[in-house]
């Protein structure tokens, strides 16, 4: 039970940590605001990605799907379209590249690991294509709400955060597809011997995740008040972290929305924390990475106890 | 004397696997280990072989005290073990595996194929296996890779050889070919640990028994002073009575139809019914296309030609799915990799074929009425578990098996096919998977069962069918002999290929 509930307990020690190790600064709203918003877009990826990795499938082309989201949902802003349009056309986008990654991996049986890292080179591509490499600045300032604004006190961001944590939740605790995508990560053999229709769902597990990053990517692009077409690099490795930091295993059929998240924030204050504590950001990766390593040699001990 | 083991213990956090493990083995003995799964055998023989280390006890090999920290320690002290799940690498050569980590190599330090490929085939030769040196082990049977494990073992010059269950997935020759491997080994002065759960294999091969029940070592004799019978009331700790005999009932309507099902060039115009209330025995050495006929109705192979009908209406299955739609149930011979998903709670395994019925408004899931119904389908099969919450992979292999059932009686499944429902389940445990079945034969399910233990079918079906190389080659009341069985099934008279039973 204590391993189980080590995550959170990290979580709680740095929190208290860093509260005692710069009271002023990492205690002042500004502060808590930033962590938060700098860990939205990371945290809706990882909650996408829980779901592929528990239904025992991996997405490596989050990252570009990010940006193809974000290029084309600014694009749409930039050409006159209302700002709710373009979110909308941005949370499109991921959902369809989430169709493509789903369709290759059930229909042509290739390995998920190798379809993603093909269309994460595929999508980022087709990125720089359409928008020649060049950023979308002519973005209505009002967009900027999404990622920046602050709805009764709190940056909106959480509340998106929130909504989609809870949805995350209700489908994998409460829902059939939720239910099946655990079957399926647990034993895909075994799944399909109940009838279960497999391909169905794991396709709509990575139509999810790639719609949770379409929206990724629209608030990434309010952050910035620019359609990036090269945002978004290395972020899939950071939501697979936080999936991986949070209990989800990638063998599948384990993993849950409160792990994901708590591995998210773990990440982000251990980055908020070295940058108040003037820790350089080169050993701010080494540790991110020691990090992972760690929680998933405790979580492997846990495991090996019980079987 | 080579091995002696006494009060050995192992615990596993706060579950005691073995509290009192007691063994000798002599040089020249064949030493037969019994006892149910869970009863320590595999945990005994993993701390022989160092791949655990004792809590306790002495463990003395050849006269000298010995803790062996790794496998490589058992295996340089001339210990090796054959292991029933495969330990071998798939994409490398048979002869490859069989000298893996012992390869032939040049003064230079590379390996020399050619003398590795040349033991390898003296090797095979020696014992007529049926084997090329030269074929990758991925494209083997289960029985093939456990002969190459067996060639793995005996060419390491040990002084002690571990079996633990070598013939569980071998045709009869094949394991009559172990038997006289064992008997070679035997002759030359080596030691033999073997474990089984096929009773009627004992008497083939062993000198001397062991048995093991709940950790403790229970009883220890010659083989020739016991009986069978004894063997089984240690085991499992009471007296079982009489064998298990079902009480046949006159059955009903015609519910599965098979008619000239054909997949070249594994199945050959295959035709057979069952009917309501009835169970049909499907019997058949291995390879004989039992298990393909249950894969084909079932959808998981396509069929070239061939009618399935379920209750008098034609169906097409072309998956699994189709087929659960018309209420056909396949209770799969590897539970662990195709029945059940071991790592979540046994209530998600039993709702998973049906999981409309714990569910509000066809998509939110109903976790009290989940738990409620996981209660009532347990005490209906007399489950032996904790809480819905416990994983299926905690659960004894006769209880794995239970659940599996119970998934498709939720399902409410008509057409029930068996593929080895009471492999690698405890004697004990076995009697409880009949009783289920026969439940499911009261309640009007028709029910084909395929089973390489011909007591088994004996015992519990109405009519067997025996099939051979793809066909049907004939049908027998319940009530044949297994040497009617054989008979068909291997279409010459062979009571010596079934060797002595009692």
């Amino acid at each position: 039970m204590l391993q189980r509930l080590l995550p959170f307990l990290t979580l709680i020690v740095l929190f208290v940590g860093l509260s005692i190790a710069s009271p002023d600064h990492f205690l002042s709203q500004t502060n808590l605001s930033s962590v938060v918003r700098q860990t939205a877009v990371i945290n809706l990826m990882a909650l996408g990605m829980t779901l592929v990795i528990i239904s025992g499938g991996i997405d490596l082309s989050v990252g570009s799907i990010l940006a193809m989201g974000g290029l084309l949902g600014t694009k749409m802003m930039a050409k006159g379209y209302p700002i709710g349009f373009g979110i909308f056309i941005g949370i499109l986008t991921g959902s369809a590249c989430g169709f493509v990654n789903g369709i290759l991996t059930t229909r042509l049986r290739i390995n998920p690991f190798i379809v993603t890292l093909g269309t994460l080179g595929i999508i980022r591509g087709v990125t720089l294509i359409i928008s020649n490499g060049l950023p979308v600045h002519e973005i209505p300032p009002a967009f900027s709400y999404l990622g920046e604004g602050t709805l009764l006190g709190v940056p909106f961001v959480l509340w998106v955060l929130v909504f989609c944590a809870v949805a995350v939740h209700i489908i994998l605790e409460h829902t059939r597809l939720g239910r099946y995508t655990f079957s399926i990560g647990s034993n895909t053999d075994a799944a399909y011997y109940a009838g279960i229709p497999v391909a169905f769902h794991t396709t709509a597990v990575y139509v999810i995740c790639g719609m949770l990053t379409g929206l990724g990517g629209m608030i990434e692009a309010s952050r910035l008040m620019t359609g990036q077409p090269t945002a978004g690099q290395g972020y899939e490795l950071q939501a697979i972290a936080a999936v991986v930091i949070g209990g989800g295993s990638l063998r599948g059929g384990e993993g849950s929305v409160v792990g994901t998240l708590i591995g998210a924030f773990i990440m982000g204050l251990l980055s908020n924390g070295s940058d108040l504590l003037g820790i350089s950001p080169y050993v701010q990766q080494a540790i991110i990475g020691a990090v992972i390593i760690i929680a998933v040699s405790f979580d492997e001990l846990r495991k090996r106890k019980i079987t | 004397m080579l091995l002696q083991l006494s009060g050995i213990q192992k615990r596993f956090g706060g579950v005691v696997a073995l509290k009192n493990g007691n063994l000798t083995v002599n040089p020249g003995e064949v030493h037969l280990l019994l006892g149910e799964n869970g009863a320590g055998k595999s945990t005994l023989m993993k701390i022989v072989a160092g791949l655990y280390q004792p809590d306790g006890g002495d463990f003395l090999w050849k006269g000298q005290k010995a803790t062996f920290t790794t496998p490589a320690d058992a295996s340089h002290a001339g210990i090796a073990m054959v292991h029933q799940e495969s330990l071998l690498a798939p994409h490398l050569s048979i002869a490859e595996n069989i000298f893996l980590g012992r390869e032939e190599r040049h003064p230079l330090g590379w390996v020399n194929r050619a003398k590795t490929l040349d033991a390898a085939r003296r090797l095979i030769e020696e014992h007529h296996f049926p084997l090329n040196a030269e074929w990758r082990v991925e494209k083997l049977s289960p029985a093939g890779k456990q002969l190459v494990e067996i060639c793995r073992a005996i060419q390491h010059g040990s002084s002690l050889l571990i079996f633990d269950e070598p013939t569980s997935s071998l045709s009869d020759a094949e394991t009559q070919e172990v038997f006289r491997i064992v008997r070679t080994l035997r002759e030359r002065k080596m030691g033999v640990i073997y474990i089984t759960h096929r009773l009627e294999e004992l008497r083939a091969v062993g000198d001397r028994v062991t048995i093991l029940r709940d950790g403790d070592t229970v009883h220890h004799c010659p083989l020739s002073e016991i009986t069978n019978d004894r063997i089984i009331q240690h085991m499992v700790g009471r007296d079982l009575g009489t064998m298990y005999r079902r009480e046949s009932r006159p059955p009903g309507e015609e519910r599965l139809r098979v008619q000239g099902v054909t997949r070249k060039p594994i199945l050959d115009n295959v035709s057979l019914s069952v009917r309501e209330g009835e169970i049909v025995g499907l019997a058949g050495l291995i390879g004989a296309g039992r298990t393909e006929l249950c894969r084909a109705i079932f959808g998981l192979d396509p069929i070239d030609h061939g009618i399935i009908t379920v209750s008098g209406k034609p169906v097409h299955v072309g998956s699994p799915r189709e087929a659960v739609q018309h209420g056909i149930a396949l209770i799969p011979e590897d539970r662990q990799k195709t029945g059940l998903a071991t790592a979540l709670p046994i209530s998600h395994n039993l709702t998973v074929a049906n999981i409309s019925k714990v569910s509000r408004l066809g998509w939110l899931l109903d976790h009290p009425a989940e738990k409620r119904l996981t209660a009532d389908y347990a005490a209906k099969l007399r489950l032996r578990y904790d809480s819905p919450a416990q994983l299926a992979g905690r659960l004894s292999g006769g209880n794995q098996q239970k659940v599996v059932i119970a998934k498709w009686l939720v399902r409410g499944a008509q057409v029930f096919l068996f593929d080895e429902p009471t492999r690698g389940i405890d004697v004990g445990a076995k009697v409880e998977v009949y009783e289920v079945i026969d439940q499911l034969a009261r309640a009007g399910a028709a029910i084909l069962m395929v089973s390489s233990e011909l007591p088994e079918l004996l015992q519990v079906a109405d009519r067997i069918v025996v099939m051979r190389q793809g066909r049907i080659t004939g049908e027998l009341p319940g009530h044949t002999t297994q040497e009617e069985i054989m008979k068909l099934a291997t279409l010459h008279d062979c009571g010596a290929l079934l060797g002595e039973h009692t």
